[in-house]
């Protein structure tokens, strides 16, 4: 069936802002629930022949990101300082293009655990931060993470780690084929008592809904999938929004405001066209999954006489809380050849420590992995620590490439309200519009928690036997790409931005749901938890809709 | 897009024929017309019987960039950044791609120049200097702003795609072991290959 096209004029019944992860989720549950559906997305539209496996372009040329060339950003680490423009790059990074980040992920699929949705009652507070539970919890997500395993794609070995929160049914697909750094973490991390596991990942290991197997390319993390076999929305739920002939996705669609009318209610959005034309397309509702800083950037953007500091921001909570997911590592060399440049980035993790331990004298848990750790170029800038920054002990590195590997690790980051998306004050992006400011500085927790995960992942790699372990000292995050809390879910509309079900307290036809509904960061890797919410949410607006409550 | 370099891999082109994986769209991306301008560069590069000539770098300039780089990653009996042309990728780089760091590059390059004249009166240039005296030097100042700019600048272009001017004939991959091909099959190493299989825990954690 063609994809059906609408005028902006067309009253839709829902515009979803953003194709990634939650958006195309939205697109596909929506339009299959029988409405009609308009995704505006800003970046282009890419299909698996245009990929390359061009580092440069990728990694060091916004190839497919937001580029500052023309998305602008500027940083700080103190509230009280003037942010400035990042020496190089954006502070916070996404696929800019059909599809968003789940592109250019790296396709880790964990499931948060039990523990996530209700820690703030089992630990107390923790003071200077807004930790708090989930509106919701596990049990009642679960379905919804299974229903991301069983149609987005995901391989894994269901019960295969003995700290998996409970699930109804196992992963549709074998795990994908170990590696040598699988191998060698699980064997080291054994030898310690632990309980490494193959690694769930959204990357299909078999044929799957029509997708080939993986070809192990070894580009998925910063990449697009030259196979379609990473479960990209793009190749996912995009075209199955389209396959229902009421759905329309409209690439190179910057929106830049919701519209409100005196009534309280959004009546669509304004957006800008490739040729920078404004357009205005008319909805019944909006659902914003633009991501983590874009999604808060919209909405403080759309400020006007009813929302003076921002639309549905009557708490003056959109934007804050921003968490990144500190990520830490070690380099280890082996005796003999690895070749971890081809195939996944990640075949073996562990949870052993995701649970926060108060004996530790810190909060934070996370899990461990091990890994390539990068594409040549980028593998060989890794620079801190005792790693060799030039000279013929770089070039033993250099050559070292084959028998190399990374263990690394991603914990937690507190909810700090400090730490946000804002608007800057006079930079704008090329459409004329002002851009984001980003204030951010990591918990003393999470910065502890990252160095003792760094020496759990060291430990590790010794007990597996490598002959030479490099330990780069934890750095403190001036930007990240898990880009979660902003417009954080909860009860209390003095103290939260959507409700349970992602509608805005404030405005009733208004939805969100990203990374921004996030209310504490998980352990890392949160694309698993976002599509579930995504699911969760649609499902639910559908029955508004369908009774007539939006 | 489906670049010249899928018309020489065959492997790539016949796996995404058959997964028909020929969809196509113009890329837009902001640097386009820098990144083609210094793929054109570098094409005519490889069929010039000498090296093009310099476009941010004088002559000066370049053998120091240059004797820097062969300093960051020696050569030997492997290559290193001189062989990978990794002088002729800064060039590129600073003129195009890279030409919103030029202006501190330079400044930087400035900087080091005039330090490395302070420290050795007797030498003409810091690429005039033997091994011992740079690699001396280099240790004074191997954590500034320039140094790592110019690391950075070494190691992509050693290691980048060689339509960019660096990483000469595959030199740099060579150097890593690195293969690059879109297909590959288990197993991928030493280790994967004599894995027995996962053994499942019988302890149960929560």
């Amino acid at each position: 069936m063609t994809a059906r096209r609408f005028k902006p004029g067309d009253v839709v019944d829902f515009v979803v802002v953003g194709s990634g992860a939650a958006g195309g989720v939205m697109a596909r549950e929506l339009s299959q629930a029988g409405f009609t559906v308009v995704v505006l997305e800003q970046g282009p539209r890419f299909g698996p022949g245009d990929f390359e496996h061009d580092e440069l372009k990728y990694s060091f040329l916004s190839g497919i990101t937001n580029s500052p060339a023309i998305s602008p950003q500027t940083f700080r680490d103190d509230p009280s300082h003037t942010a400035e423009r990042p020496r190089r790059g954006n502070s916070v990074v996404y696929a800019r293009m059909v599809g968003g980040s789940s592109n250019h992920f790296t396709a880790n699929y964990w499931r948060l655990h039990e523990i996530d949705f209700h820690e703030r009652s089992v630990l107390g507070s923790i003071p200077g931060t807004g930790f708090a539970d989930w509106p919701i919890t596990y049990q009642e997500l679960e379905p919804y993470y299974t229903k991301v395993e069983w149609e987005v794609g995901v391989s894994g070995l269901a019960y295969a780690s003995p700290f998996d929160p409970p699930r109804t049914k196992p992963y549709p697909m074998p795990p994908l084929p170990v590696k040598s750094s699988g191998v060698l973490f699980e064997r080291g991390a054994r030898k310690l008592g632990l309980h490494p596991f193959p690694a769930p990942m959204a990357i299909a290991s078999q044929p799957f809904r029509g997708r080939p197997g993986c070809a192990h390319c070894g580009f998925c993390m910063g990449f697009g999938c030259e196979v379609m076999a990473k479960s990209s929305s793009l190749y996912t739920m995009i075209p199955e929004a389209e396959a229902t002939g009421r759905c329309e996705v409209r690439a190179q669609s910057y929106v830049f405001r919701v519209d409100m009318n005196p009534a309280g209610r959004t009546t669509g959005v304004h957006y800008f066209d490739r040729e920078k034309r404004e357009h205005f397309q008319k909805a019944r509702a909006v659902v914003v999954s633009a991501n983590g800083a874009e999604t808060s950037r919209l909405l403080l953007n759309s400020a006007g006489p009813r929302f003076p500091q921002g639309l549905a921001n009557s708490s003056g909570m959109v934007g804050k809380y921003l968490m990144f997911n500190v990520g830490t590592g070690v380099h280890a060399v082996f005796e003999h050849e690895l070749n971890e440049y081809k195939s996944v980035q990640v075949t073996r993790i562990l949870h052993d420590f995701y649970l926060a331990d108060p004996k530790r004298g810190f909060y934070g848990g996370g899990g461990i992995d091990g890994r390539i750790g990068g594409q040549p170029a980028g593998w060989a800038l890794a620079s801190g620590g005792d790693l060799p920054l030039w000279g013929s002990a770089l070039k033993d590195r250099l050559e070292n490439f084959p028998r190399s590997m990374m263990s690394t690790a991603y914990n937690t980051s507190l909810a700090v309200e400090t730490n946000s998306i804002s608007i800057d004050p006079t930079l704008k992006d090329s459409w004329g519009i002002p851009a984001i400011r980003v204030t951010y500085k990591d918990h003393a927790d999470d910065l502890a928690t990252s160095q003792f995960l760094q020496d759990r992942a060291y430990e590790i790699m010794v007990a597996a036997g490598a002959q030479k372990v490099w330990r780069p000292e934890p750095r403190v995050a001036r930007g990240g790409v898990h880009l979660l809390g902003t417009c954080r879910m909860g009860n209390d509309p003095a103290s939260s931005v959507v409700d349970r079900y992602h509608r805005t307290h404030d405005v009733p036809n208004l939805f969100l749901c990203d990374g921004s509904s996030f209310v504490t960061s998980g352990r890392g890797q949160p694309t698993m938890t976002i599509q579930a919410l995504a699911f969760r949410a649609a499902d639910h607006i559908g029955q508004f809709a369908k009774r007539n409550e939006i | 897009m489906n670049t010249s370099d899928d018309q020489d891999n065959p492997s790539r082109r016949s796996f995404l024929l058959s997964t028909g994986g020929w969809l196509t769209s113009a890329w837009l991306g902001t640097h386009w017309s820098a990144i083609a301008a210094a793929a054109h560069h570098a094409e005519e590069m490889a069929v010039a019987p000498t090296l093009a000539g310099f476009q941010f770098f004088s002559p000066g300039e370049a053998a120091d960039v240059g004797a820097i780089a062969a300093q960051i990653v020696p050569s030997g009996t492997t290559p290193g950044a001189r062989e990978a042309h990794a002088v002729y990728f800064t060039d590129r780089a600073l003129f195009t791609f890279f030409a919103s760091w030029a202006s501190d590059y330079r400044a930087g390059l400035a900087e080091f120049q005039a330090k490395f004249h302070a420290a050795n009166a007797s030498a003409a240039s810091f690429a005039a200097a033997n091994s011992d005296e740079q690699i001396a030097f280099l240790k004074t100042v191997d954590h500034t702003p320039f140094f790592e700019t110019q690391r950075t600048l070494t190691l992509l272009g050693m290691f980048t795609s060689p339509k960019y001017g660096g990483n000469y004939q595959g030199s740099g991959w060579k150097l890593m072991g690195f293969e690059d091909q879109h297909i590959f099959a288990p197993p991928f190493g030493y280790y994967d290959a004599e894995y027995p299989g996962f053994v499942p825990y019988t302890d149960k954690q929560s």
